[in-house]
């Protein structure tokens, strides 16, 4: 009979035992042998070795992901936030100059020829603060209005976790393809200044980091900005021109102001067309055509619901800093009395010490100029204060007038004379040669003065007459009625315009406008060595 | 009852045998086919992995360079990228490289010229140009004439760049996509892939939007 396979063979062995040791029950271990165990094993070892390739993809892979990659990325971070720490230093030229580069985290490097500042030691941040950045800053150069460009410079540093491995490398091949020919990392030495020193070359020697890390470098140009770089920069909410009105540019260089901008063929087409207007809010409503560029801060202009020629972008922002009222040098003080006619001094044909007068408000006032041997007129620098309201106002050919208030414009157009030509045809500097300072808006300059108590600025220009002139009052409400023509530029707060009026940028106002308003970044390098 | 002479039982019945063959070739090939799987899972796994690697690459290198580029231009099909550089490194040869090129290798200073349109922040008289160029499965980077490869698969990676100009900023949007091997066969056949492939492709898709800082908005 065939044994079921469920049965258990009976052992011999076990038998006899059983015989010779009657009385004494022994269990003895079943000698039965079998090759699971060598079958478990041979399974184990596949697993296994399945298991460490796989592992040893993922190790690699992470490993210059999640760690090389992201160390490499963060250290542009690093190096980007101390442009930003040398950039917010360069902007107090404008926001508070006696406070710039004064701070204990900054060094004055001397003798380095041109102002330079280094920060005191490395900026450290960042989760277990594996970021560092280094800054350096200088005066690389310096405008005709010693207006400073400072070049920044920062060195970003970020920790490489993980492994200490070598997982990028530069090696041309069908899987490499030379991740290190972008991503270098320090893993026991700093390679730039071993080789490159301060990156000229100059002191370089083998220099061991504590940590692997990677090091970014970039150079950073802040230029200063200037007041007006296009017609309109409107904080608040823009509604104009009205729908028989126009919005375009002229360069005084050409001469005075015509309307072209609807004429390829016109010498001055390109001229005409930048008359741009930028709202730093989403509120922007149109009537006539801009022929120019439209930036609003989260609007929803477009081509096909406006009249616009150029550029539409609705992601701009952008500031424009309050005015504080300004004091006359101790060397230059307010001339005595505020007369309704001023006669300038013998020093204000210099830009650098112009005349300096104080009203509690200011109206009927003429301006006259200085003149030369031949009865030219001789380019002439006057600052008037006004601590109230600005009435009207004569300002003779030559004459350049800066007129700050804290009060409001009230007037009509034709009550701000501005008696000077574009083009500056006739006109001389103190020197005796031909004046170049050819914008008729440029020589007559109104600044509003930032209430501090809260209150509410305007300038309302009414009909009739037309105006030129600039207007820099970014807390006031600019209102225009009728059909005034504007030539010049405007910073304001809300802006509204209606009816005919047109408004004319002038280019030739770049450059010539008065001390920066702000810093920008003009100029973006990465040291990729 | 007596016992024969044989005092050990050695070996299996023949059921036994044909059961336990049964089981380890049922075993065995489970283990077979997993093991086969694993394998070509472990290798479809580790080409997407190393793509994707490639796709990160060329995002950076795209990114690295368009930021710091004066100008981008892309070519109507997206596929090539040029962007033009400040020459930041003083190189042999130069104009200003000096009497037995001592200034090679510094770091050149800018000249700045303020123009009716902004200042205009110089690095020497001349220009780098980059190049980004797909052409067929390989995408190549080409520096003042200099080509590198920086990306090659037979996963069919697209790299597509778009350079969008606004009236104070500009930006590239760069996407990098791919066409797993291990779900289709990207040649397929000459024919425009299917929407399948198209779904496949999408979902391997990496984004990026880069700014030119040397026209950072006012």
């Amino acid at each position: 009979m065939v044994q079921l396979c469920s049965q258990k063979p009976i052992s011999v062995t076990s038998v006899a035992a059983n015989r010779s040791n009657v009385g004494l029950m022994k269990i003895k271990s079943n000698p039965e042998s079998g090759s699971a165990i060598i079958a478990a094993l041979v399974v184990i070892v596949i697993i296994a070795a399945v298991a460490a390739n796989v592992l040893m993809n993922c190790t690699q892979r992470y490993n210059a992901t999640s760690t090389q990659v992201k160390a490499w990325k963060e250290a542009l971070y690093a190096a980007e936030a101390g442009g930003d720490i040398g950039y917010a230093e360069c902007r107090r030229a404008v926001s508070n100059p006696g406070t710039q580069f004064t701070s204990s985290s900054w060094n004055a490097v001397a003798g380095a020829g041109t102002p330079t500042w280094t920060s005191a030691g490395a900026t450290t941040f960042g989760p277990s603060n594996s970021f560092s950045t280094t800054v350096t800053v200088d005066q690389v150069w310096a405008d005709t209005s010693s207006n400073p460009y400072y070049r920044i410079r920062a060195i970003g540093n970020a920790v490489v976790r993980g492994l200490k491995r070598i997982s990028l490398d530069d090696r041309m091949n069908s899987t490499t393809k030379g991740d290190s020919l972008l991503r270098k990392i320090d893993f026991n030495y700093d390679h730039f200044i071993a080789k490159y020193g301060d990156g000229d070359g100059t002191n370089a020697y083998v220099q061991t980091v504590a940590n692997p890390k990677v090091s970014r470098r970039i150079e950073l140009i802040a230029a200063p900005v200037e007041p007006f770089e296009g017609f309109l920069k409107v904080l608040g909410a823009f509604s104009g021109p009205g729908s028989a009105g126009v919005v375009d540019s002229y360069d005084a260089h050409n001469g005075t102001y015509y309307f072209c901008a609807n004429n390829p063929a016109d010498a001055h087409y390109a001229d005409s067309r930048n008359g741009n207007v930028a709202v730093d809010t989403a509120s922007f409503s149109q009537g006539g055509t801009i022929y120019g560029d439209v930036g609003t801060n989260g609007g929803n202009v477009t081509h096909s619901n406006s009249s616009i020629t150029g550029t539409i972008d609705n992601t701009i922002s952008f500031t424009a800093p309050p005015v504080v009222q300004p004091v006359p040098p101790v060397s230059n003080p307010y001339k005595i009395g505020s007369p309704s006619t001023i006669n300038p001094s013998s020093t204000s044909t210099s830009s650098a010490t112009p005349d300096w007068y104080l009203y509690s408000s200011l109206n009927g006032v003429t301006i006259n100029v200085r003149s030369d041997a031949s009865g030219n007129p001789v380019e002439t620098y006057v600052t008037v204060v006004i601590t109230g309201d600005v009435g009207d106002i004569t300002i003779a050919k030559g004459v350049n007038a800066k007129i700050y208030f804290t009060g409001n414009v009230n007037n009509k157009a034709r009550d701000i004379i501005n008696n000077n030509v574009d083009g500056a045809t006739g006109v001389k500097n103190a020197d005796g040669t031909n004046s170049t300072s050819v914008s008729r808006a440029g020589h007559l300059q109104f600044v509003g003065i930032s209430p501090t108590n809260g209150t509410q600025q305007t300038i309302s220009i009414a009909p009739p007459g037309n105006v030129w002139a600039t207007f820099y009052a970014p807390d006031a409400n600019f209102s225009l009625t009728g059909n005034p023509d504007v030539y010049g530029a405007i910073t304001c707060k809300n802006f509204s315009g209606n009816g005919n009026t047109g408004f004319h940028f002038d280019k030739a106002l770049r450059g010539t406008a008065g001390p920066p308003v702000e810093y920008r970044i003009a100029s973006y390098i990465e040291d990729v060595r | 009852m007596k016992l024969g002479s044989s005092t050990t039982e050695k070996g299996f019945t023949l059921s036994e045998m044909m059961v336990s063959v049964g089981i380890s070739s049922l075993m065995f090939a489970a283990i077979l086919t997993t093991s086969v799987s694993l394998q070509k899972s472990l290798a479809a796994a580790d080409d997407f992995f190393a793509t994707h690697m490639q796709q990160i690459r060329i995002i950076d290198y795209l990114s690295r360079d368009v930021k710091r580029a004066t100008v981008v231009t892309t070519s109507a099909d997206k596929q090539s990228v040029t962007c033009t550089l400040p020459k930041y490194i003083i190189a042999a040869g130069d104009a200003d490289a000096g009497t037995g090129n001592v200034n090679a290798g510094k770091r050149r200073s800018p000249t700045i010229t303020p123009t009716a349109n902004g200042a205009v922040i110089d690095y020497g008289a001349t220009s780098a140009t980059i190049g980004y160029t797909l052409n067929n499965q390989t995408i190549t980077r080409t520096e003042d004439g200099v080509v590198t490869t920086i990306a090659a698969s037979t996963d069919s990676l697209v790299a597509e760049t778009t350079d969008v100009e606004l009236s104070n900023t500009e930006f590239a949007t760069s996407t990098v996509t791919f066409l797993p091997t291990f779900n289709f066969n990207p040649a397929n056949n000459g024919s425009p892939p299917s929407q399948s492939q198209r779904d496949k492709r999408d979902g391997t898709t990496v984004f990026a939007k880069a700014y030119l800082r040397n026209k950072r908005r006012g």
